[in-house]
Parts: C-alpha cells; structure tokens; sequence
C-alpha cells in the first residue's frame, strides 16, 4: 500500500518522465481503441442516417405538401403584388399626368371591356355621382381614348376612338389642317376630310383641334399611317396609328372641365378711333 | 328561390362577359356569353324562363354598352322564347339540334345588333363584319352553347324537357 502511494506520487512529483512512460503504453492501445471507436461511430452514423432518412421522413410527405402549398400561396401573392406594382405604376403615371395637364379631370380604373356586341367600349369605376357626365372626353397621358356615352351612379361607358360611332375633330400638327376622326368597323381609327391641297405626309403628328367641346386643343391622337385620295373625292382621307393602345387600357382620366384655347371673357374692345 | 338563382346567373353572366369575354377570345372573336345563357336557359327550361333570363341579361348588357337600352334586352329575350319554342317543336333535343338552334339565333341576334349599332355601314364594310366576325362568333357561340348543354344535362334533368320527351 505504501509504495502504491510511494508510485503514485512520484508520478505526480516527476509529470514529464511520467507522460513519457505513459505515451509509451498509451499509444499502443490507443490504436486498439480506435478502431472500435471508428466503427461505433461510423455505426452511430449509419443508424442516425437510417433514422433521419426513413424513419423520421414519416411526416416529410406531409410537411411537403404544406411547404408546396406554401410555396404555391407565396408566388401568387408575388404575382398579385407584382401586378399591384404595375397597377400602382401606371396610376402613379397617370397621377402625375393629371397633375401637369391645364384642365379637371377624374381618374378612372377600368372595369370591363365590350360587354356588348360591336361596340368598342370601355366601363370605368366612377360614374354621376363623381361628377361624370356624357360627351365628356376621355384620356390617358399618352392621348385621347374615346368619351363617355353612358353614364350610371357608379359607372360610366366610355365609347373608344376606334368604334365607328364616335368622330372628334382633329388637327394634323405640322400642316395644320383640321378634319374628322372616326373609327372604323375593322376597329381602326380614320381621318376624312382633309382639305386636298393639303401638305400632310405619312408620319405626321395628329392632334385634338379643340373644336368639339370635349376636348380641349393640342392632344396626341396618334401618327399618319397613309394618305388616300381617289380622283372623284374632294377631299384627302387616311388611317391613323393611335398613341393609345386601347386593348391594354388600366386607367384613364375623364376631362370634366378645361380652359378653353380662346377665353371665352375676352376684354371689352377697345373704342373706335376718333376720326 | 329559382328567381333569384336566375337572377344571380344573369348577373354573373353579365360580369364575366365584361371582364373575362376579352381573355376568351380567339382570333379577337370573343362570344357572346349571355346569349349563351338565354338560349341554354330557352333549350332547358322552356321559353318563359329563356324569356325572363334574357331581358334580365339583355337588360344589365344595356346598361353597361354604349348603345340605347332595350336592344340587347329584347333581342336576348327573344332568343331565349325561341330557344324554348325550339325544344319544344323538334320531337328529339339531340346536340345537333342544340348547335344548329343556337348558330341560327347567334347570327340573327348578331345581324340584329350589327344593324342597330352601326347603321351607316356600307355593303363592304357589312360584307366584312359578317365574314371577319358574326360567322365566327356565330359558331363559337353555338360550340360553347353544346358544351355547356351537354355539362348542364350530366347533372341536371329539368322537368320541361322530360314532359316534352313524354309528351312526343
């Protein structure tokens, strides 16, 4: 007993020669150990694997099919909110718009698209008691679209450039002629009665000429697409390119009042020369 | 109860033609949803309702198209009375029957409102509206019509049809 103790602490009292004999026999059976250990770990691997791959992927099926709804709910409120980016943008556009433009006007979604037959027409979410009225013009901030024809408490009917039910006056801008624009059965938009001295070319800009009194003057209607005269015609005709496509309409604004071009309180004239 | 299911349809027939009747269409020909549903209500459950049906979708039509109310109501009402005139005349409603009756009623329906709608057409311009899209929408009306009619009468026996077969 006592030379045990006597042992002991001299392994304590001489640690570096002590560390050394036990490295001597340590390492030998380290080696034993490993091998054992190695394989109990790789066993503890393989079971731990089996039982997260199989046994414990009883619920996986379950929590996949919640994930895909999950992610089926996420990428169509994605969608929605994209579409809603798009919606806010082009509001925002036309907002900006209105701000800009030197008459009242009221902004308008849009509802739906040819509820009936033939006609070309659009139905917008404000109607009488938003101040709507009929014959009123209707635009977007890219130019004319059409005008009310029908109005509702809370909706209104707006017929487009492009049924033939509707003609504005318009003014080819650089040669400053006036003539009709109407639509056509086809749905296109055509300009008549172009005066036949007339110097419009393909390309021309053409605008509202303001005589008509739902629009004021100088609105973008579209482009000259071709200019036709048969020899028995008096005047000069041809199809426009409008500026607004109509079949991609999200908002518009409705013309309520505008400054007409020439005021219409114009001073008192002044009293004839005294001779 | 029947009124206000009818009621109802009319209603929903009425915005989905506003809202979706553009995404339908093919070749820019889009049909003509609530002549649908008048002749289908006519064909299934006999002129009185066909009639109802129809001035009630012809009516909310009116009143959300640009032309004079009352075209649409009366020529929708009279498409369905003449729906259920039809399977009540002919002795056996077969799908053909069905296609050929709604592809007579979409075209006279469609000439009608042509005529109302734009009445300074001139015969080129006419000649093109009937090619380019009565006649098309005349039969995509009238294939819808079978295909809704043959799904209606997988779930649904109405009564007038049944007394018509006994009655023939």
């Amino acid at each position: 007993m006592f030379i045990l103790i006597l042992f002991l602490g001299l392994l304590f009292l001489l640690p570096n020669r002590s560390q050394e004999a036990f490295r001597l026999i340590g390492d030998p059976v380290a080696g034993i150990l490993e091998f054992p250990l190695k394989l109990t770990y790789s066993l503890k691997e393989t079971l731990v694997g089996g039982w997260e791959s199989y046994v414990a992927l009883q619920h996986t099926e379950e929590t996949n099919r919640t994930l895909t709804l999950e992610v089926a709910r996420l990428q169509g409120e994605i969608n929605a909110l994209k579409e809603q980016i798009i919606i806010t943008e082009d509001l925002e556009r036309l907002l900006a718009y209105q701000k800009t433009v030197p008459m009242k006007t009221v902004p308008a979604r849009i509802l739906g698209r040819n509820v009936s037959n033939w006609y070309r027409a659009i139905v917008i979410d404000k109607g009488q008691q938003d101040g709507i009225a009929p014959e009123m013009g209707v635009i977007t901030e890219a130019g004319v679209v059409g005008r009310i024809i029908r109005v509702n408490p809370r909706t209104s009917v707006v017929l487009l450039l492009s049924d033939p039910n509707v003609a504005i006056t318009g003014m080819v801008q650089k040669s400053r002629d006036e003539g009709i624009i109407q639509g056509t059965p086809q749905g296109g938009v055509h300009m008549k009665y172009l005066p036949p001295l007339s110097s419009v070319q393909t390309g021309d800009s053409v605008v509202t000429s303001g005589l008509t009194g739902d629009f004021p003057r100088g609105l973008q209607i579209g482009y000259i697409q071709n200019i036709t005269k048969a020899d028995t015609d008096l005047f000069q005709s041809g199809d426009i390119i409008p500026k607004v496509d109509f079949a991609k309409l999200e908002g518009v604004l409705v013309i309520t009042s505008f400054q007409e071009s020439i005021p219409v309180n114009l001073p008192a004239p002044l009293p004839p020369p005294a001779s | 109860m029947t009124i206000a299911v009818y009621f109802l349809i009319s209603v929903g027939m009425v915005i989905i033609q506003g809202t979706l009747g553009t995404h339908l269409a093919i070749k820019g020909v889009s049909p003509d949803l609530c002549l649908i549903l008048a002749c289908l209500v006519g064909f299934l459950a006999g002129e009185y309702k066909g009639l109802a049906v129809g001035m009630t979708v012809g009516l909310f039509q009116d009143l959300l198209s640009p032309g004079g109310i009352g075209v649409n109501m009366v020529l929708k009402g009279l498409a369905g009375v003449l729906a259920g005139v039809i399977t009540h005349t002919i002795s056996t409603v077969t799908g053909t029957a069905i296609l050929l009756g709604m592809w007579i009623l979409s075209i006279g329906c469609g000439l009608a409102s042509l005529v109302i709608a734009i009445p300074n057409l001139d015969m080129t311009a006419f000649l093109h509206a009937v090619t380019a899209s009565l006649l098309p929408k005349s039969v995509y009306n009238s294939l819808l019509g079978l295909g809704g009619y043959w799904i209606i009468r997988r779930f649904y026996q109405p009564e007038s049809m049944l007394e018509s077969l006994y009655r023939h």
